[in-house]
């Protein structure tokens, strides 16, 4: 074995070959890893336990805890102070965890999406320019459609509140990046992780009755979004971001125009007083601080809309590879995810332990979740979890299971979804892209009993 | 040393953030001081820090992990679509070297990827 190699640099270059020399595991054609007795050894001492399902574990993956430890590759460890940096912000949780100050952005850690309905205070925050200053009189916050339509509007929130019936609906908002930080190698970008989502309470109108007082023409064909927040650079003549969707999908009845966040007026840092939720499809398209939406003749090209921004390649690509623009398709529907609520990732249990209660939450962009399965034994086998049902279209859907354990150990809990086109999620962030879309690996806690 | 390339980006800095024309950020949120000692020495690391940080926190770099053609990109993307000044060649590669060195591919679990608690270092 060669000791001078990090872990991550041996399974890097040749994964199977990586197991052979660092534990003496051997692949078998069912791709499955088996352990000699001394590699099982030091698995087990090296995650603090016995390992009872050990010989599932797939080959060639590395195993979770020891790529926790392996020492830092070549890179010098930074001087800043190890471990994420947690949120201070009025009205937000300090839990979350912050991935960056300018612009802000922070994610929720799965297990404080335990609720049936996030509350605020954990919902994600995802910024792209500056946060303008809270508006002090949101009723008169203006919002004008132009472009491709008959009779131009300028309107007031206060407008649309009293001209529009109102709806609300509970629906998940969900970052097009979720999921980014287990692409390997890693994509561009914020390194979310499954906490770029949140399913709130929504209140506002269709966003097809604002458009139809507009008139559309029939060459409308495509939303451009434009919102109040300047660019980071201060440049007020440059859109931070000007997302946009196809028609059918913007005149869809559970695309909302909402000024409400469960029950109470939409929050500035979550965009308000009044912002898009187009449900299902990548966050960035939901603009916050709406000011305009111009109705267009072809596919929008703001900021955000080109290149490789929330667009996954056609023809899939060699991770890490130079992409081509030409082969990419915009990112619109999110795919199936599942994530353990409870227990947290690292949650120690009592000896003797024979069973464990978990809760999740699944959702799947466009579609519904059919079916989340669970296993205990690195996806040697799987049970199925009581799904329940949405509240409305596009809600997420809670499950529940009880998974008995063999013995005391170290354990990993695995979940799955699958959506109602029969796509499961995959062991590992694949179909790589330069901008990391479309990251949808199973999500895994590591329990401890005894 | 590229003192042209500090200085350019001191003004930038100057001109973008310059309290009398630039609108007020939100009261509640003041990004925390970032200095380039926050983040792993080697040659150019200040002339990147102040680079980078002309616009957008380094955090949002730090996290991050590619190579160095994948950085080059990055920093096209920034001329191309987000009004970044290009640099010189020169100060370019000073840029190039120190983010292919410091911050290159790393394992999911090395960087942001899922973390196992139990883990004895």
């Amino acid at each position: 074995m060669n000791t001078e190699r990090s872990i991550e640099e041996l399974y890097a270059e040749d994964a199977e070959r990586a197991d052979a020399e660092i534990f003496g595991r051997k692949t078998g054609v069912n791709r499955r890893g088996f352990l000699g007795g001394a590699g099982l050894a030091a698995m087990g001492a090296a995650v603090g336990g016995a390992i009872p399902f050990a010989a599932n574990m797939p080959g060639g993956l590395i195993p979770s805890a020891l790529a926790q430890g392996a020492p830092a590759a070549t890179p010098a460890q930074p001087a800043a102070p190890k471990g994420p940096t947690l949120l201070n912000y009025p009205g937000k949780n300090d839990k979350l965890v912050v991935l960056g100050e300018r612009p802000l952005v922070a994610e929720t850690p799965e297990h404080l999406l335990d609720d049936e309905t996030t509350p605020t205070e954990k919902f994600y925050i995802r910024n792209n320019g500056q946060i303008p200053d809270a508006a002090k009189e949101p009723d008169t916050w203006k919002i004008a459609i132009d472009g491709e339509v008959n009779k131009p509007v300028e309107i007031t929130l206060g407008e649309l509140k009293s001209k529009f019936k109102a709806q609300t609906r509970r629906m998940v908002l969900e970052c097009g990046g979720n999921g980014r930080a287990f692409f390997n190698p890693p994509a561009r970008g914020n390194q979310w992780t499954n906490g770029g989502a949140g399913c709130a309470e929504w209140t506002g109108i269709q966003l097809a009755d604002l458009l139809k007082m507009a008139g559309p023409k029939a060459s409308a064909i495509y939303t451009a979004h434009y919102a109040a927040d300047l660019h980071l650079s201060g440049d007020a003549s440059r859109p931070t971001l000007s997302r946009g969707v196809r028609m059918p999908k913007a005149m869809d009845p559970e695309s909302m125009i909402v000024w409400a966040m469960n029950g109470e007026p939409l929050s500035n840092i979550h965009g308000g007083p009044v912002r898009l939720l187009i449900r299902g499809w990548a966050g960035s398209a939901s603009q916050k601080w709406l000011t305009k939406i111009t109705l267009r003749d072809k596919e929008h090209d703001g900021p955000g809309m080109t290149e490789f921004s929330y667009r996954v390649a056609i023809k899939p690509m060699v991770p890490g590879a130079k992409g081509d623009p030409k082969n990419f398709r915009i990112l619109e529907s999110m795919p199936v995810r599942s994530i353990i609520t409870n227990p947290a990732n690292g949650a120690k249990l009592p000896a003797g332990t024979k069973e464990i209660k978990l809760r999740g939450a699944s959702w799947a962009g466009d579609l519904t979740v059919k079916q989340v399965d669970v296993s205990v034994d690195f996806g040697a086998t799987w049970s199925g979890a009581k799904l329940d049902k949405a509240k409305n279209r596009f809600d997420w859907q809670r499950w529940t299971t009880t998974l008995k354990l063999p013995s005391d150990g170290y354990y990993e809990i695995w979940t799955r979804a699958t959506d109602s086109k029969n796509t499961m999620q995959p062991h590992q962030a694949g179909f790589w892209n330069p901008q990391g879309y479309g990251g949808n690996a199973m999500h895994r806690i590591a329990v401890l009993i005894g | 040393m590229t003192k042209s390339l500090r200085a350019a980006s001191l003004v930038l800095a100057a001109i973008l953030f310059w309290p009398a024309t630039t609108p007020a950020q939100s009261p509640q949120f003041v990004p925390s001081d970032e200095k380039p000692e926050d983040y792993p020495p080697g040659p150019g690391r200040d002339d990147t820090f102040y680079s980078c940080t002309a616009c957008h926190g380094f955090k949002l770099v730090a996290q991050q992990g590619m190579n160095r053609r994948q950085w080059a990109e990055s920093m096209q993307l920034m001329v191309d679509k987000h009004g970044m000044t290009p640099l010189t060649d020169a100060d370019r590669q000073v840029v190039l070297d120190y983010l292919g060195a410091t911050y290159p591919p790393r394992a999911p679990a090395e960087g942001r990827g899922w973390q196992n608690p139990f883990l004895q270092r």
